[in-house]
C-alpha cells in the first residue's frame, strides 16, 4: 500500500517542481473478475487488472489534468510534467482558493473483504449458474441474462498541502434481467444485489424475483390520458433522490446550470421527506471516511423535512462559496478528475407500509422501475414508467404498456403524500416507497 | 511487436484456444472546457494497453494489461484461458466465430490537420472564441460551456486466422451548451460536431452561427409553454429521426440481441415488418460521419447493411461470434470502448432514406399534430421493443399550419408498431446526431439522421393534458 502513497507523493513532488503552484496526485491498482449470462448460457469470464494514476495541477487557479495507464515512477513524473503544462495552458481561475488542508478522521471498518477479494472465477460462475436454475424454475421458457463479479483494490491520494491517504475497498454484485415471451406478448424484470462484504450479498433467490416479477409484466395495456396518483417502489424512489441530490452539486449551481440554484436553506420537497447521508456506515457501498481530496466526510440531514440543508461541496465550490468543504469531492478512479457526489443515502421511513398505500388508492400507478430523474439544468421530468402497475381499487392490477410522465421536480417533491414505512436496504443505503399525490400521465389509452 | 503477438496468438491456440484475438492501442489526447469565460480545465491522457481473448470449448475469456510487454501479456494469456475454462463448463449455447479471411493492412488516419501539431494554447484560445460567442449573445444566458476533445493514436487488430491490421485513428469533437433563465424557468440547448477527422473539425466551424445559434434555441425555449399530453399525429425532424432509428430501431437490429431472444425482430427475416415506405441503413463507409471505421475492431471489414428496404427486413449487424451462430455473413460491427473492453455488436451510421414529400407538405397535410424538433436522449427495451425518446422543441400543427411552440416533451411505443404508422417520408437525408451510445457499460462514437418523417398516432408526454 505504501509503494502507492509513495509513487503518488513523487507525482506531487513532479508537479511541484516543474511549477505547479497546488497539486494532488491519485493512483490505484485494481483486480475485477466478471462473468456474463447470455440466452441462459455462461458463455464469458473476465479479469482485468487496472492500474493507472492521476495529476491535478493549478496555476494561477487553472487547472490541469493528465493521466497514465502505468504505475513506475518514470510515468509519473512524466504524468506530473504534462499535468502542469495543462494547467499552465489553461486561463488563470481566481475562484481557485486552495486544495484542503490534511485532516484527521477515524477509518470506516469493513470497506475491503478478503474473503470477496479472494474469489476465483468458479464461485461467480457458480452463482450464474444457480440463477439460471432459479429462473428457469419459475418458468421454463425465461430467458436470462445477467452477470456477477467482483472488483477489489488499494489507492492512494497525496497533495501539495500534505494529505497523504490509503485506502482499500472490496465490492461484488450479481444481477439478473429476465425475458419471458409469450407468442409476442413480453415480460421482463430486472434484479440485483451488490455488497462489499461477501457475507452481506444475497446470491439465492435474485433470479426468481426476476423471473417471478417478469411473470407479473405479461399481458401489459396502456391506460387512459389523464392525471393520477403514483407510487414509486424503492429502485424508482432512490433513483428519483439520487437525482435530486445529484442537481445540489454546488459546481453546477455557482455556474447556474442547476434548477436547485438559489434554493439552499429553502424548502424544495413535502415535509414527509427526509433524506440523510450515512457515510460511516460499516460495509456501506459508498462509506468512506473522507472525500476525494481526503476532507473527512459526516454524517447529515441533506434535505430535512422537505428543506434542502446544503449543497454538496469540493474544495473548490466550498472556498469560492467561502464555506468549509463539505467532504463531497468524488473521483471515479485514476481516469477522470475530481467531481462532486453524495455517500449512502437514507431516505426516512414513514407510518405506513407500501401496501397501505396502494390500498388507499382507487386509481393510480405503481412504478419499480423508472428514470424519473428530472433534467439537472431545467427540473423537468419527461420519460417512461418502463416497468409498473395499474393500481385500481387498492390494488396492483394491469402491468403498463407505452405510459409517459410528465411533470417536474417540484411537482413531484412537493406531492409527495406519504413514505412507506417498509423499505428496500443495501449496504449503506435505506430505500422505502414514495406516493405523489398527482402527476400528467400520457398512455394511448 | 507483430512477432509477439503473433506468439501469442500461436501459444493461445497450442493450448487450446479455437480462436484468439488481441487489440493493442496506444494514443495521447487533449481535452479543454471553457466554462463562462475561462478555460479552467485543461486535461491530457495517455491510453495504452492490450486486451486479449480466447475461445475454448464454447466459452469466451479475456484478460486486459495497460502494460504492453511480454510477461504481461504472457500473464493475460494464462488469466484468459484460465477465465475461458471457469466458464465452459456452462456453457449450453456454445460461442463461436464465422470463418473469415485474414486481412493484413495499415490504414491511415484521414485527418487533414493533426491536432498534435496545433499549439495547445491555440486550440484553447479557439474553444475560448466559441464559447464567447454563446456568452455574449444575450444577457439571459446564465450559462456556457465549450467542450473540446482530441484523440489520436493507433490500434493494432490481430487474430489466430493470420490478419493483422494496423489502423491509425484521429478524433476530434466540440460541444457548446447554453443555459437561458427568466425568472424561475432555465432552459438549456446544446449542439456538438465531432468525428474521426482532425482539427480540421474546429476550424471549419462558423462559430457564430453554430454556437450563435444554440444559444439562440436555449433563449427560444423560455418561452415555449410545457408539452401537452395525449395522442398526436407527428412529424419529425432528421435529428429525432436519427434518434428514432437508432434507439427505437436500431439496437434491435443488432445481432447479438437477435441471437439472445432480445429483439422483436427475431424470425421475421424477409417478412414486411414496418411501412413499405421505409428503408433502414447501417453504413460506417460515410465520409466524415461521426460513426464510420474501417476495420472493426475484430479485423473485419465495415460493410453498408441494408435492414430494412421498402418494409422489408434484410439482415442485421453482426460480430464474428453472431455471423456463425446466426448462419450470415460477417458485416464488422463488432467494437470496443477501449483495450480493457470486449468487443460488442454496435451500429454505425445508421439512417432512413429518403423519400419524396418536402416538409411543407407534411404540415399542410396534418390536422392535429405536433412538429418534434431537436433530439435530447431515447433508450429502448429491445425485448419488449418499447422505446422512449426526448426531444428539445416541439410546435403544435392545426389545420396544416403550425402555432405553438413547447419545450421538452418525449414520445413513447412500440417500435415496429410505430414505423407501421409511417406515411410520409421528407426527401432530404440529414445526418445530425453523431455522438456517443452506450451499451454493456461502454461508450461508441456512432452517427444516425434520416429525413423529416410523419407518424400516425402517437403517444407524447408532457406536463399537461392536450387542450389544457
Amino acid at each position: 500500500m505504501s509503494e502507492l502513497l509513495d509513487l503518488a507523493q513523487a507525482a506531487v513532488e513532479a508537479a511541484r517542481a516543474a511549477g505547479a503552484d497546488w497539486c494532488d496526485a491519485y493512483c490505484s491498482d485494481t483486480t475485477e473478475i466478471s462473468v456474463d449470462v447470455e440466452k441462459s448460457s455462461i458463455n464469458y469470464c473476465a479479469t482485468i487488472r487496472d492500474q493507472g494514476l492521476s495529476v491535478r495541477a493549478f496555476t494561477a487557479g487553472g487547472q490541469g489534468f493528465a493521466s497514465v495507464q502505468q504505475l513506475s515512477l518514470e510515468s509519473a513524473r512524466e504524468c506530473a510534467q504534462r499535468a502542469v503544462a495543462m494547467s499552465q495552458a489553461a486561463h488563470p481561475d481566481p475562484d481557485f482558493v486552495a486544495l484542503p488542508e490534511p485532516a484527521a478522521f477515524d477509518e470506516v471498518p469493513e470497506l475491503f473483504d478478503d474473503a470477496l477479494a479472494g474469489l476465483g472465477a468458479d464461485e461467480f460462475v457458480g452463482w450464474c449458474a444457480r440463477g439460471i436454475e432459479e429462473a428457469r424454475a419459475v418458468a421454463d421458457d425465461a430467458i436470462v441474462q445477467g452477470g456477477a463479479g467482483a472488483g477489489w483494490g488499494e489507492s492512494a491520494l497525496a497533495g501539495s498541502t500534505g494529505v497523504a491517504v490509503t485506502r482499500r475497498g472490496s465490492s461484488a454484485s450479481l444481477y439478473f434481467f429476465v425475458i419471458i415471451n409469450r407468442d409476442g406478448d413480453v415480460g421482463s424484470f430486472y434484479e440485483h444485489d451488490q455488497a462489499r462484504r461477501l457475507a452481506d450479498l444475497e446470491v439465492e433467490g435474485i433470479a426468481t424475483r426476476a423471473a417471478e416479477e417478469a411473470l407479473r409484466q405479461l399481458g401489459s395495456k396502456p391506460i387512459p390520458t389523464k392525471r393520477l396518483p403514483i407510487i414509486l417502489g424503492p429502485l424508482a424512489t432512490i433513483s428519483l433522490i439520487g437525482s435530486i441530490i445529484g442537481a445540489a452539486d454546488a459546481e453546477s449551481v455557482q455556474r447556474n446550470r442547476s434548477y436547485l440554484a438559489g434554493r439552499e436553506g429553502e424548502r424544495i420537497a413535502a415535509e414527509l421527506l427526509t433524506v440523510r447521508e450515512a457515510p460511516h456506515v460499516p460495509a456501506g457501498m459508498r462509506s468512506a471516511p473522507c472525500d476525494g481530496e481526503g476532507v473527512p466526510t459526516c454524517a447529515r440531514a441533506l434535505i430535512d423535512a422537505g428543506v434542502l440543508t446544503t449543497y454538496l461541496h469540493n474544495s473548490y465550490t466550498a472556498f469560492k462559496a467561502g464555506v468549509a468543504p463539505t467532504g463531497h469531492a468524488s473521483r471515479s478512479g485514476y481516469g477522470s478528475s475530481v467531481g462532486i457526489g453524495p455517500s449512502n443515502l437514507q431516505i426516512q421511513p414513514g407510518a405506513q407500509t407500501e401496501a397501505e398505500l396502494i390500498g388507499e388508492l382507487t386509481e393510480g400507478l405503481y412504478i419499480a422501475h423508472a428514470g424519473l430523474s428530472p433534467n439537472p439544468i431545467t427540473g423537468e421530468v419527461s420519460t417512461t414508467a418502463d416497468f409498473g402497475f395499474r393500481i385500481e381499487r387498492g390494488e396492483l392490477t394491469t402491468p403498463l404498456s407505452t405510459t409517459l410522465i410528465g411533470s417536474t421536480a417540484d411537482e413531484l417533491l412537493g406531492g409527495i403524500d406519504a413514505v412507506s414505512s417498509d423499505y428496500r436496504e443495501e449496504p449503506g443505503f435505506i430505500m422505502p416507497s414514495l406516493r405523489i399525490a398527482s402527476v400528467q400521465v400520457a398512455s394511448e389509452g | 511487436m507483430r512477432e509477439l503477438i503473433e506468439e501469442i496468438l500461436g501459444r493461445a491456440q497450442a493450448r487450446g484456444a479455437h480462436f484468439a484475438d488481441m487489440r493493442v492501442t496506444e494514443g495521447e489526447g487533449t481535452s479543454v472546457t471553457v466554462e463562462d469565460g475561462k478555460a479552467d480545465r485543461v486535461r491530457s491522457t495517455a491510453p495504452s494497453g492490450a486486451g486479449l481473448r480466447v475461445l475454448v470449448d464454447g466459452a469466451w475469456g479475456f484478460a486486459p494489461t495497460n502494460l504492453v510487454t511480454r510477461d504481461e501479456l504472457m500473464r493475460c494469456l494464462d488469466d484468459a484461458l484460465a477465465m475461458a475454462k471457469a466458464a465452459s463448463g456452462h456453457v449450453t449455447e456454445p460461442g463461436a466465430v464465422a470463418k473469415v479471411e485474414p486481412v493484413v493492412a495499415t490504414v491511415a488516419s484521414e485527418a487533414r490537420i493533426d491536432p498534435r501539431g496545433v499549439p495547445l494554447a491555440d486550440r484553447v484560445q479557439h474553444i475560448f472564441e466559441i464559447e464567447q460567442v454563446a456568452r455574449e449573445r444575450d444577457e439571459r444566458i446564465v450559462n456556457t460551456t465549450a467542450s473540446y476533445s482530441d484523440a489520436a493514436g493507433r490500434t493494432i487488430i490481430a487474430n489466430s486466422f493470420g490478419t493483422f491490421i494496423e489502423q491509425e485513428a484521429t478524433r476530434c469533437s466540440v460541444r457548446i451548451m447554453a443555459t437561458a433563465q427568466s425568472g424561475d424557468v432555465r432552459q438549456f440547448a446544446s449542439e456538438s460536431e465531432a468525428g474521426p477527422r482532425g482539427y480540421e473539425i474546429i476550424e471549419e466551424l462558423d462559430a457564430e452561427g453554430w454556437a450563435g445559434g444554440t444559444a439562440d434555441r436555449a433563449l427560444a425555449l423560455l418561452d415555449a409553454a410545457p408539452a401537452p399530453a395525449g395522442t398526436f399525429d407527428v412529424i419529425i425532424d432528421p435529428r429525432v429521426c436519427g434518434l428514432l432509428v437508432h434507439e427505437a430501431f436500431g439496437h434491435n437490429a443488432e445481432a447479438d440481441a437477435v441471437w439472445a431472444g432480445e429483439s422483436i425482430l427475431a424470425g421475421h427475416e424477409g417478412q414486411v415488418v414496418c411501412s413499405e415506405l421505409v428503408t433502414i441503413v447501417d453504413d460506417p463507409g460515410i465520409e466524415n460521419a461521426n460513426g464510420s471505421f474501417t476495420y472493426d475492431h475484430e479485423g473485419v471489414p465495415g460493410r453498408r447493411q441494408e435492414i430494412i428496404r421498402d418494409g422489408v427486413l434484410l439482415g442485421y449487424l453482426h460480430s464474428l461470434e453472431t455471423a456463425a451462430r446466426l448462419g450470415a455473413e460477417p458485416n464488422g460491427r463488432a467494437r470496443a470502448q477501449s483495450h480493457q473492453d470486449e468487443p460488442l455488436v454496435r451500429m454505425s451510421n445508421t439512417f432512413i432514406e429518403a423519400g419524396d414529400a418536402t416538409l411543407e407538405e407534411m404540415i399542410a397535410d396534418t390536422q392535429r399534430g405536433l412538429l418534434l424538433k431537436g433530439g435530447y436522449w431515447g433508450y429502448v427495451f429491445t425485448a419488449r421493443g418499447q422505446f422512449t425518446c426526448n426531444v428539445e422543441n416541439a410546435w403544435a400543427i392545426e389545420n396544416g399550419k403550425l402555432g405553438r411552440h413547447y419545450r421538452n416533451a418525449s414520445f413513447a411505443g412500440l417500435t415496429m408498431e410505430m414505423l407501421s404508422r409511417v406515411d410520409a417520408v421528407g426527401n432530404e437525408l440529414s445526418f445530425d446526431l453523431g455522438g456517443m451510445c452506450g451499451k454493456g457499460g461502454q461508450a461508441m462514437h456512432v452517427d444516425a439522421g434520416g429525413p423529416f418523417l410523419r407518424i400516425r398516432d402517437v403517444v407524447v408526454g408532457g406536463q399537461q393534458q392536450a387542450g389544457g
